[in-house]
């Protein structure tokens, strides 16, 4: 039984297993809404009239804070870096008790008294400030709009890769792939197309029809998929491996791998059009030794090609797990009739460049050219045959020698460079030392301090337990349950929930590594790997689609839940509130549909092209919140001297330090999207920082707060 | 500000729920720092910078030693706290009825007297 038909048993369970839960999905949407009827619209819409219990409201928050990130991003980083990534997740020992209770019962309480159903409500009622309340409207939509493109995108890639194998799914996109032919907009990826479609329109519908009491059933059915997924893998992961300590053991051989660009000779010259698939596996026969590599992104064959330039390669480099590949001891098929003739040098760098030719020009591989930019002067080859027009600009692929290459080379002075990027064939961090999977700061294939420095270390430890407690789209969870009772009891499972969610994944993944050689060229697909790899060892394909499901129920619970914080800032902040204070509920209940429609849509259409930087665009937006609302909100339920004036320049001020850290970042290192690091810190400990100290320091500069509003909040009258 | 004095005929003391609210966010606040000062330090003598002899890590339960003392060991006893903090600690607060709440109390009351009234109960 081989790999790829293993992963097409499990697909299609995965698909069969979608349609059940979509079809779950829309049944729960349907009884959220026979709710609507019967209580304050806005209230249940937006707030589930406050009424949530134990399970519900455990479930919902644990669910929209794992994300899709825990079923896709955090065992992709367990199988990249190793060990290292309990320390990078520890602080969720303290996240339930932190994120929960730091703020839970106060917030709920004031949002009681003042009869808030969002978090500009509580802001703007706290302070009775209608322009504050506005401000932040706009930061919400700001950074929500922002991450909910970012999550449609995730979701579609998510589906994307459950489906990869069902051959249904194939035709179909080839299908819309043909009536997309000719369309710029929609790209050339049908099957992301496809994926986004049916994502989107899933989510739109069941949030827009259902509400909020929706969105927190489906987080209960996609907490308890999680759960169970992670719990029946575990079992099976230490029964494959041989033990937790064997695959500590083996880790501890491994070395990182190298990628690089490298030549596949073939035997024969196919007849057609073929290609080399990602993932497939080569060899290379050096001496008396063997060379193990994957194909790292796929490359088409043209007819009659016997040798393939430029094919992206990852060689797989501890001698333990080459012997086991080679032993057929782990799910690796070699590709027939093809092996590699050619890899980049360790000491090179492989990456593109942007060039441009004087005139018509063809290019050989590994034809010596040099380019001067930025003022330095490097060799480089061209890794396969290149056509270029004159005065059009082109990227190729490139690799730089480790030696200077002789200048005088013919050809250079024909051609400009525009611009390279480049990265190490090997590890920055790690490569060649057995021992880095097991131990700090792990392998970093782009950082040279490795994956997790120290102070890297502290800041995580801040941003999952602290900045957690600042985002929005937690702190309307908490304004919902029912009464203290439930937050106790709700924390308590929840805190039970992560250690039997977390510690398991660290644990499954590490038997991954050892498990499932060479997914470095494609990590994000371990999840759906591993769990059709140790489902099929027992006979139980649907067990494998139930949990190869649980990612994109992660996702789904994390997408709704911001769907639903936008259209209630519209809605309820914006229209009711500064509008149209005496609008009906006929006329609400109108707008909150069309609202969550129009805004569902249209981050559905601007995710069609959606921008690179998925994970980093997460990360600047959940750090970005927690910096303009954790200070103020704080502030507001536990210090009665604060004001509005101070709140407002404090949620500035942590606004402007974190922004400033990312554009200070653009400049130094060439994208905004790799922050700059004052003392070495990530940005959400300078916005926190700042934030708490500009918001202490401006409350205490400016007049105390009304009265009235001190005495409604913190006071209560003495009963005779 | 002293809205705690005399205000016309009316007196008032600090909202309970508050008091309670800081004093047990203060406590969790501690929690998370102890957490931290335990896990990072920990985890970065015990398992950073050390020479690996490959195939021979010292572990225990399997995982490294570093990963048990550091991070599993304070995971285990975050628990214990979370767990006496959500039973023992934290306190059960009445806190309140916001006014759609009470509208519906109110509207719920109201219709089930009427239809008492109509079935002449």
């Amino acid at each position: 039984m081989t790999t790829s038909f293993l992963l097409a048993e499990g697909s299609n369970a995965a698909l069969i297993t979608f349609m059940i839960y979509t079809l779950a999905v829309f049944g729960i949407a349907a009884l959220s809404n026979q709710l609507l009827k019967s209580k304050s619209f806005m209230s249940e819409y937006f707030l589930g009239s406050r009424g949530l219990g134990v399970w519900a409201f455990a479930l919902t928050f644990a669910a929209t804070s794992s994300s899709g990130g825990s079923f896709t991003g955090f065992p992709a980083k367990i199988y990249t870096h190793g060990w290292v990534l309990a320390l990078w997740i520890g602080s969720y020992m303290v996240v339930p008790i932190c994120t929960m209770g730091l703020i839970g019962k106060r917030l709920n309480q004031v949002a009681r008294a003042s009869g808030a159903i969002t978090i500009p409500d509580v802001l703007r009622d706290r302070f009775n400030s209608a322009r504050f309340g506005l401000l932040t409207v706009v930061l919400i939509v700001f950074f929500m709009s922002f991450n909910l493109v970012a999550q449609f995108k995730a979701g579609a890639l998510i589906l994307k890769v459950l489906l990869n194998d069902v051959e249904i799914f194939k035709s179909f996109s080839l299908s819309v792939a043909e009536w997309t032919s000719g369309v710029g907009f929609f790209g050339s990826d049908s099957q992301y197309l496809v994926c986004l479609l049916f994502f989107g329109v899933a989510v739109i519908a069941y949030t827009t029809y259902g509400g909020f009491h929706a969105v927190v059933w489906t987080d209960v059915m996609q907490g308890v998929v999680m759960v169970v997924g992670v719990l029946i893998l575990l079992p099976l992961a230490l029964n494959a491996v041989g033990g937790l300590d064997r695959a500590t053991q083996e880790m501890s051989k491994m070395t990182p791998p190298m990628r690089g660009y490298g030549i596949v000779q073939l035997d024969d010259s196919s007849s057609g059009t073929a290609q080399l698939d990602k993932e497939d596996w080569l060899k290379m026969t050096d001496g008396d030794s063997t060379r193990v590599f994957r194909v790292a992104a796929s490359k088409t064959i043209e007819a009659g090609t016997k040798t393939v330039y430029g094919v992206e390669l990852l060689e797989i480099t501890t001698p333990s797990e080459i012997e086991r590949i080679l032993a057929g001891e782990t799910p690796s098929e070699f590709l027939d009739g093809a092996t590699v003739s050619r890899f980049s040098d360790p000491g090179a760098r492989y990456g593109k460049a942007t060039i441009t030719a004087a005139h018509d020009l063809s290019l050989e591989p590994y034809q010596p050219l040099v380019y001067s930019l930025d003022g330095s002067t490097q060799g480089y080859y061209p890794v396969s045959n290149v056509s270029l027009k004159q005065g059009v600009a082109q990227t190729i692929s490139i690799e730089l020698p480790p030696d200077q290459i002789d200048s005088s080379k013919k050809g250079t002075s024909d051609l400009s460079v525009s611009s390279v990027s480049t990265k190490s064939v090997k590890y920055a961090s790690g490569a060649d030392t057995p021992g880095v999977y097991v131990s700090g700061p792990g392998p970093s294939a782009t950082d040279s301090v490795g994956f997790l420095s120290l102070s890297v270390a502290i800041s995580f430890f801040f941003m999952w337990a602290i900045s957690g407690s600042g985002q929005p789209s937690n702190m309307v969870r908490l304004m919902a349950f029912k009464d203290a009772m439930t937050l106790r009891r709700a924390i308590f499972t929840v805190a039970l929930y992560y250690t039997c969610i977390y510690v398991p994944l660290v644990f499954i993944f590490c038997c991954a590594r050892v498990l499932v050689p060479g997914m470095e060229a494609e990590p994000d697909r371990i999840m759906p790997e591993i769990a059709v790899y140790l489902t099929s060892g027992i006979g139980a394909a649907w067990l494998g689609g139930l949990l190869i499901a649980a990612p994109f129920a992660a996702v789904m619970s994390t997408v709704d839940s911001f769907l639903l914080m936008i259209s209630s800032a519209m809605v309820r902040d914006i229209y009711q509130r500064n509008i149209n204070p005496d609008a009906s509920e006929g006329t609400i209940k109108k707008l909150s549909y069309l609202c969550t429609l129009i805004v569902g849509s249209a981050a559905m259409i601007v995710a069609v092209n959606p921008p690179d930087f998925l994970q980093d665009i997460i990360v600047y937006v959940g750090s970005g919140l927690a910096a303009c609302f954790l200070a103020p909100v704080v502030f507001l339920l536990y210090w009665p001297r604060s004001n509005v004036q101070g709140s407002t320049i404090g949620m500035l001020a942590g606004f402007s330090a974190h922004f400033s850290m990312y554009v200070t970042g653009a400049f130094v290192n060439d994208s905004f999207f790799r922050p700059y690091r004052l003392m070495d810190f990530d940005p959400i400990i300078i916005g926190l920082f700042v934030s708490f100290t500009v918001t202490y320091l401006a409350t205490l500069a400016t007049p105390a707060p009304p009265q009235e509003l001190v005495r409604k909040y913190f006071y209560r009258k003495v009963e005779s | 500000m002293e809205p705690s004095s005399n205000s016309s005929s009316e007196e008032f003391e600090l909202d309970p729920v508050f008091l309670n609210s800081r004093r047990e966010a203060c406590v969790i606040f501690a929690v998370w720092f102890v957490c931290m000062i335990w896990a990072v330090p920990v985890s970065y003598m015990m398992g950073y910078g050390r020479e690996i002899v490959p195939g021979n890590v010292p572990t225990v339960f399997g995982m490294p030693t570093w990963i048990f003392w550091g991070i599993v060991c304070p995971w285990l006893v975050a628990d214990v706290i979370t767990t006496w903090l959500c039973f023992k600690f934290i306190k059960n607060d009445d806190l309140g009825v916001a006014p759609e709440e009470l509208a519906e109390a109110g509207g719920n009351e109201t219709a089930t007297g009427e239809a008492a009234a109509k079935e002449g109960v």
